[in-house]
């Protein structure tokens, strides 16, 4: 069976576990625990382990779609997570104190996956607080990595239809960066 | 969903005072933590051991654990054992509490024997926090 | 005072003060690229028949507009546009934020010039995205998405573009005359052609995009 695994990754409350429950088919695999960091994110819940989501294509294909948990006192789990994966959307929450920095040191960790596949951002929870604009992203990712062009989108991970719009832009990305040679590793 | 019990002073105080009486119970005992279900440090006994990097994976093995028993359907995890040629870690949740505890033993313990003060340990911190 | 455009962009006469009544929306296209290009505070208004005129204000990238850009009217019939010079002191033409200009660009740079290319863009050029447009906030078509990630990745021709895509090419100029026109291509005569190394990757059948997008609906 073919497999194609893209990985979730983002600070705590950016939207991963949403963005997987908005896209798998089977029930999603949660690993939520309470969460005594209501001041960083206001929810009841954290990721400590991982999302695990799928989509079939027929019968002998799917996408296998995992969450990070966003803490970094879980990097051992993102060490574990990254390593099969070929594909990265990236989700970073408008409201976040310095978000263009959680972008930054998150493509800084998960660099492997745009140098074997693609990566994708999605900014989320605009609508709760503007945040900076795309603009602003792009110039900074453009300050830090000048070779790169990263798509980066406003989404917000509830709504399933635009997630899907992220996922394929990903998959298309990927796929074209395949054709024209410009993936420098392998996935393991 | 109260704040995360790592931050009562009470609390870690409590939970230290526990472990270090665990240990006087069996020299088997080479390291044990309690740590929050997010996995935040609460009290540890001292030790090479990374306090900090060890609740994170101990909380995300509990929750891996209780993943896999809701997915094959047979209720709630209890306990979870990892053995090793050198020892093995035996991990369950504080009965009630948003609290696991991690002990790490050495092969002069029986599993059995283990696991039984694990228990015991586990809910007598459920009942310091009644 | 209404302006009249030229007098403001310098290009060749195209709109003039008398505004011919035009189909559709290249004259409006060329209009907003010349004042994007210049780069001046400007405000511009367009007439429309049967819609309440559309406003925009440049200096906020933003417009304000009665339509929904989901039911953007492709044959408009245009009876007058007046640009206005502001300042930056100045106050906003409508009440802000408005709607984001790219949303408008993007529409109006599909649909207009006839799938021709854009007066001004010169021929036998190669272009590249700059960056991405913000793919959720606009209408799009899944082979739209597929020439993006190959202009996000390399330098192609129209033609190129075309081909690889499996598009035509009037559909592949649609998109580059809008990306143009919403300022996120770069353009150059001088990069080669793209090598292809894994040429059955974007092959429509045998692509995970194209499996993928059948399997979603799209
Ligand atoms: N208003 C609004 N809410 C959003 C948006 N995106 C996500 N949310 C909400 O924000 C919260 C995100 O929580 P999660 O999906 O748990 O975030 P996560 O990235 O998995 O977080 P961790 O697992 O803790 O790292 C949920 O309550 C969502 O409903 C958005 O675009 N707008
Ligand atoms: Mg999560």
């Amino acid at each position: 069976m073919a497999e194609h695994v893209i990985l979730f990754t983002g600070p705590m409350g950016a939207g991963k576990t949403t963005a997987i429950e908005s896209l798998s088919e089977i029930e999603v695999v949660r690993t939520e625990a309470n969460n005594s960091e209501r001041h960083i994110a206001d929810k009841p819940t954290t990721t400590v382990a991982l999302d695990y989501g799928e989509i079939l294509i027929g019968a002998e294909e799917k996408v296998r779609l995992y969450g990070i948990p966003g803490q970094k006192r879980f990097d051992f789990m993102w060490a574990i997570l990254k390593k099969r994966a070929k594909g990265m959307i990236l989700l970073v929450n408008s409201d976040a104190p310095d978000p263009i920095e959680e972008m930054l040191s998150f493509i800084e960790e998960f660099r492997e996956l745009y140098d074997r596949g693609g990566v994708v951002i999605g900014v989320s929870r605009a609508d709760v607080v503007a945040g900076p604009t795309l603009g602003d992203y792009s110039d900074a990712l453009e300050r830090t990595n000048p070779d790169m062009v990263i798509p980066v989108f406003t989404v917000d991970p509830r709504n399933r239809d635009q997630m899907e719009n992220v996922l394929l832009a990903l998959i298309a990305n990927i796929e074209m960066r395949a054709m024209f040679g410009m993936m420098t590793t392998e996935a393991v | 969903m109260s704040p995360g019990l790592h931050t009562k002073p009470a609390v870690v105080k409590a939970a230290s005072a526990l472990l270090t009486e665990m240990q006087g119970v069996s020299s088997s005992l080479t390291y044990a933590a309690l740590l929050t279900d997010d996995g935040f440090d609460v009290a540890r006994l001292p030790g090479e051991t990374d306090g900090a990097r060890f609740a994170g994976m101990a909380s995300s093995m509990q929750a891996l654990g209780d993943a896999v028993t809701h997915e094959l359907k047979i209720g709630n995890s209890e306990y979870i054992i990892i053995a090793s040629g050198k020892g093995y870690v035996v991990q369950l949740r504080v009965p009630g509490k948003e609290l696991v505890l991690s002990a790490l033993w050495d092969n002069d313990a029986t599993v059995g024997n283990a696991l039984a003060i694990s228990r015991s340990y586990a809910q007598k911190m459920a009942d310091l926090l009644k | 005072m209404a302006v009249e455009v030229n007098q403001v962009a310098g290009e060749p006469a195209s709109v003039s003060m008398g505004f011919p009544v035009t189909v559709g929306w290249t004259h409006a296209a060329m209009a907003v690229y010349s004042v994007l290009r210049l780069n001046t505070p400007v405000n511009l208004k367009m007439h429309i028949e049967m819609h309440s005129p559309l406003l925009i204000d440049f200096r906020h990238h933003a417009f304000s507009w009665s339509t929904p850009l989901e039911i953007f009217p492709v044959d408009a019939v245009h009876t007058g546009l007046e640009t206005e010079p502001t300042s930056d002191a100045a106050p906003p033409l409508f009440e802000l934020p408005g709607q984001d200009l790219d949303g408008l660009l993007w529409e109006m740079g599909i649909n207009s010039f006839g799938g021709a290319p854009a007066y001004w863009l010169p021929p036998d050029e190669r272009y590249r995205l700059t960056r991405w447009p913000n793919l959720t906030q606009h209408r799009h078509t899944m082979q739209q998405m597929q020439m993006m990630a190959v202009l996000g990745n390399t330098f192609v021709s129209t033609s190129e573009l075309a081909k690889l895509t499996g598009a035509d090419e009037s559909d592949a100029q649609r998109l580059i005359n809008a990306l143009s026109l919403m300022r996120i291509l770069t353009r150059t005569s001088a990069a080669p052609a793209a090598v292809v190394v894994a040429p059955t990757a974007a092959t429509k059948r045998q692509s995970l995009f194209g499996r993928l997008r059948k399997r979603l609906g799209r």
